[in-house]
């Protein structure tokens, strides 16, 4: 018993500090010594950083509060026509990155672009690119970025509308309201959990955006920290503007969680009935039918259009580019990755459910906080970390470099993912090992199974399915994962993700048309599969 | 050491911080008894059974099956080594198995196959006819707690136990199914604890009744013997079988109550004379007369089907429920006068 126990505790102890080795790095890089450039940077950049970071942040929140919310409301309460084409077809956004949107937006608007070209074929020559406007530099990081993540605002609003909302929407009607105050009133309150939980999903991820602003060239916290890593080698410094950001992010993250907390009150309880949708006439059914047209077409259509127009407008790249080692990359990669994550989650919840150990709950609570990392801070203090204890096994042990094993590896990689990805992979079983009633093992244990023939017979076929799921969600994040992948991969590794970038920042955004579409068509792919469970719970 | 076949010894149970039994001690003397235990929600009476099966460990006390010891303060055999099942309250099917495969689950075990039983008749008996390919969130609570039982059958235990095991089943099928499973366990000489809060319940599955009250077992008897000689005023509360009133002792074979005169009867305790003692009277103890002069004021009246209680209010305000048979060919009215017929006579008096 003890045995076992110790075992328990010991994986548990090892995956909660290697998941706390990014935070643990950036906290000890504050007693650092920093180059002249933090000075300076202190002195001129920062405060830039900071204002920026801060426009691009409150503008997508508008953006993709408005976009998720009115989308959600239609598909939620609302009968017409297309809903239920909308109603999945909204979640493809996720398929396209928002540095993939980037180049799309790009492509479309610049001199000489997609418009000017069509422009010019329905009108004939002309001087027409005075006349079209450009999206680039802020502007266009905040559409980017609105587009491609408004989805997490929908998916959680509206699993909050479908659960609760119907009886109170009668209710309010039944106390005299009309359609536009029960939806301020009462059903915009009451779904109020959740969409801050997904606000800050998008917060989340709109500060640790790299590839957009990148592109953009818009100076923000990340790519401060990717400049000190990369122009001025200067890791401390990245790691204390890492500090930063992280200080934001996790206001951000306890704020998600507390919101979760609160949204599960509203489950529906035992005698949940779903009450039929309003049906909208013809006439009332246009805005809602052009609001979500429009949402579907500028989220997915257009920007997978763009890129399908120029990779076949530009077929030459299909000789360049190495497809098949770029769909076999990443085949590897999603491959490794989510085998090792799901076994060791799949360890520890068990661990966690045999030993009923308070300790060891906390120390998983503990450990699922790499998801709040932004992929650029965690790949940039992986790298500070192993740097340094290669030097330090050098310097004291005489041991040889170790770097070369970490740092442009697979297993470096598939590290910094593991960390990244550990609490998407471990919460997924967790919420599925608890719907296994405790008493169904007390059951087998009565009928003569032991805890290992229970695990076997009970709980893995029970749990055969989340795992396969949980397997393709996190495909679906490494195949758009950018800036983890792009510093910490070996030398010539390709995923879509790192060439489109290659090639978007040397300006050569026909050449990045066709990872970016292979990129949004995987992506569409596993979204597609698993999109009775996006919409469902999530 | 332990000849009987199951033995329990001064043996504490915890529930929660605040509530504990103490002191439990539980002998059944012969495989196949059924005991019942009976007590209020929320007193520990799963615990009792979850401890009883290995589930939780026992701070204090022994419990030993068969001579041999299961559970201790030191020893304590992990439950997939005990040979008990335990039937539970809520739903504890297996969610992705078939209800079929889910009983077959039981008969894996069949170590020392003492009965055998035939899937087949066990589902009819259990009335499961037709379900067996649909999954447990198909069916209904009552259903899927017949099926737990059914498992728990299969896996031809030692010792059986069931936590409530008619709570969420139809009036109608629940007197069934408490027949058609009193003929299995006898038949099959299967040993069963039974928990429940329904005494009528407990008075007719069981061979033995357990009252446990405010942490202890009041009373371990005979279900006649709990009806008619409930040993406190506690267990007389509980049941809630009669109610008791002020009386004085007039000597060895009768007391006197103010306004229903003098009672006879046999005393199941001694009392010195003109002691002030509680009687205990239930419905069946009063006859109705309507020519008696001993008339007493209704205050409410249950219709139960086979019978009516009226409930009398007697000049010092005591409340003394009356069976009356529902063919009587009059009814009496709230605020009526109801004749009660005299002498009384009450086979065993019992006092405290």
């Amino acid at each position: 018993m003890i045995k076992n126990i110790n075992y328990w505790y010991i994986s548990s102890l090892l995956v909660s500090l290697l998941v706390a080795l990014p935070i643990l790095t950036v906290f000890a890089s504050f007693f650092g010594t920093t180059s002249e450039y933090y000075e300076l940077l202190r002195n001129t950049f920062l405060f830039n950083y900071i204002v920026n970071s801060t426009i691009i942040l409150l503008g997508v929140l508008l953006l993709t509060f408005i976009f998720g919310v009115l989308s959600a409301y239609f598909v939620s309460f609302y009968n017409f026509p297309g809903v239920n084409f909308f109603k999945w077809a909204l979640i493809l956004s996720f398929a396209v990155p928002a540095y993939i949107y980037a180049y799309s937006l790009t492509a479309f608007f610049e001199n000489f672009g997609s418009l000017f070209a069509l422009l010019k074929w329905i009108f004939g020559d002309g001087d027409y690119n005075k006349y079209i406007p450009k999206f680039d530099g802020m502007m266009g990081a905040i559409i980017s970025m609105s587009f491609s993540l408004f989805g997490y605002v929908y998916v959680l609003t509206r699993a909050s509308f479908y659960h609760q909302s119907h009886n109170l929407i009668e209710v309010s009607k039944n106390l005299g309201f009309s359609a536009k105050e029960s939806f301020f009133k009462i059903i915009l309150p009451s779904a109020r959990p959740a969409i801050v939980a997904g606000l800050s999903l998008v917060a989340m991820e709109c500060l640790a955006d790299f590839g957009t602003v990148s592109f953009f060239n818009v100076s923000t916290l990340t790519t401060g920290i990717y400049n000190s890593w990369l122009s001025y080698d200067d890791l401390n410094t990245a790691n204390q503007l890492s500090f930063i950001l992280l200080l934001i992010i996790f206001c951000l993250f306890f704020t998600e969680n507390f919101s979760r907390g609160g949204a599960k009150y509203h489950q529906p309880s035992r005698g949940f009935k779903r009450i039929p949708k309003i049906n909208l006439q013809l006439k009332k059914s246009i805005f809602p039918i052009t609001f979500c047209s429009f949402l579907f077409f500028f989220s997915f259509i257009f920007p997978t259009s763009q890129m399908a127009y120029w990779t076949f407008k530009f077929p030459k790249y299909f000789q360049d580019i190495s497809l098949w080692s770029l769909n076999l990359n990443t085949l590897i990669l999603v491959f490794i990755s989510s085998l090792v994550l799901i076994i060791f989650s799949f360890l520890i919840n068990y661990g966690n459910r045999i030993s009923k150990s308070k300790f060891l709950n906390y120390l998983s609570l503990f450990s699922i906080s790499g998801y709040a990392i932004p992929g650029i801070i965690l790949a940039v203090a992986f790298l500070t970390f192993f740097s340094w204890l290669s030097d330090f096994l050098v310097l004291n042990l005489g041991f040889g470099s170790i770097k070369k094993f970490f740092i442009g590896s697979i297993l470096g990689l598939v590290l910094a993912y593991f960390i990244r990805f550990y609490s998407l992979a471990f919460n997924g079983i967790k919420s599925n090992y608890l719907k296994i009633n405790q008493s169904i093992d007390e059951s087998s244990y009565l009928l003569g199974y032991t805890k290992f023939r229970t695990f076997r017979k009970i709980h893995l076929p029970y749990l055969k399915n989340s795992i396969l799921l949980i397997g393709i969600l996190i495909a679906i994040e490494i195949i758009k994962e950018l800036p983890i992948t792009l510093i910490l991969r070996p030398f010539n590794f390709d995923t879509f993700s790192t060439k489109a970038y290659a090639y978007a920042s040397q300006d050569l955004l026909e050449a990045a048309a066709l990872p970016s579409l292979f990129l949004i068509f995987w992506a569409g792919l596993l979204i597609f599969i698993t999109s009775k469970y996006i919409l469902s719970e999530k | 050491m332990f000849n009987n076949f199951l033995e329990i010894q001064n043996t504490t149970f915890v529930a929660s911080k605040l509530n504990k039994v103490l002191d439990f001690n539980l002998t059944i003397k012969n495989e196949g008894d059924i005991i019942c235990l009976l007590g209020p929600s929320g007193i520990g009476k799963t615990t009792i059974l979850r401890s009883i099966a290995g589930l939780q460990k026992i701070p204090k006390g022994v419990i030993s099956l068969k001579g041999k010891v299961l559970s201790s303060e030191k020893e304590h055999i992990e439950p997939e080594n005990r040979n008990i099942a335990l039937s539970f309250q809520d739903n504890s099917l297996f969610p992705h198995y078939t209800i079929l495969e889910n009983i077959n689950f039981g008969a894996k075990r069949n170590r020392d196959a003492k009965y055998n039983f035939n899937v087949n008749e066990l589902i009819k008996v259990l009335h499961l006819e037709g379900l067996e390919e649909k999954y447990p969130h198909q069916v209904s609570a009552g259903e899927a707690q017949r099926v737990s039982l059914a498992r728990s059958l299969m896996s031809n235990p030692d010792l059986l136990l069931l936590d409530e095991p008619f709570s969420n089943i139809d009036e109608s099928l629940k007197v069934e199914l408490q027949q058609n499973i009193k003929k299995i366990l006898k038949e099959k000489k299967i040993t069963t604890i039974i928990v429940t809060h329904d005494s009528y319940e407990a008075f007719y599955m069981a061979d033995y009744c357990g009252i446990l009250l405010s942490q202890t077992m009041k009373q371990y008897d005979t279900p006649y013997n709990i009806h008619h000689y409930p040993n406190s005023i506690e267990v007389v509360n509980f049941l809630n079988r009669g109610i008791l009133v002020d009386a004085k002792v007039l000597n060895d074979n009768s007391v006197e109550h103010k306004c229903l005169g003098i009672i006879k009867g046999n005393f199941v305790n001694k009392y010195k004379k003109g002691t002030a003692v509680k009687l205990l009277v239930q419905p069946e103890d009063l006859e109705h007369d309507d020519k008696s002069d001993l008339k007493l004021e209704v205050i409410d009246k249950k219709f139960r089907g086979t019978n009516f209680i009226y409930s009398l209010k007697t000049d010092n305000d005591d409340i003394i429920p009356v069976f009356v048979h529902s063919h009587h060919i009059h009814q009496h009215e709230v605020e009526e006068k109801f004749g009660v017929k005299t002498p009384i006579y009450i086979d065993h008096l019992v006092c405290f």
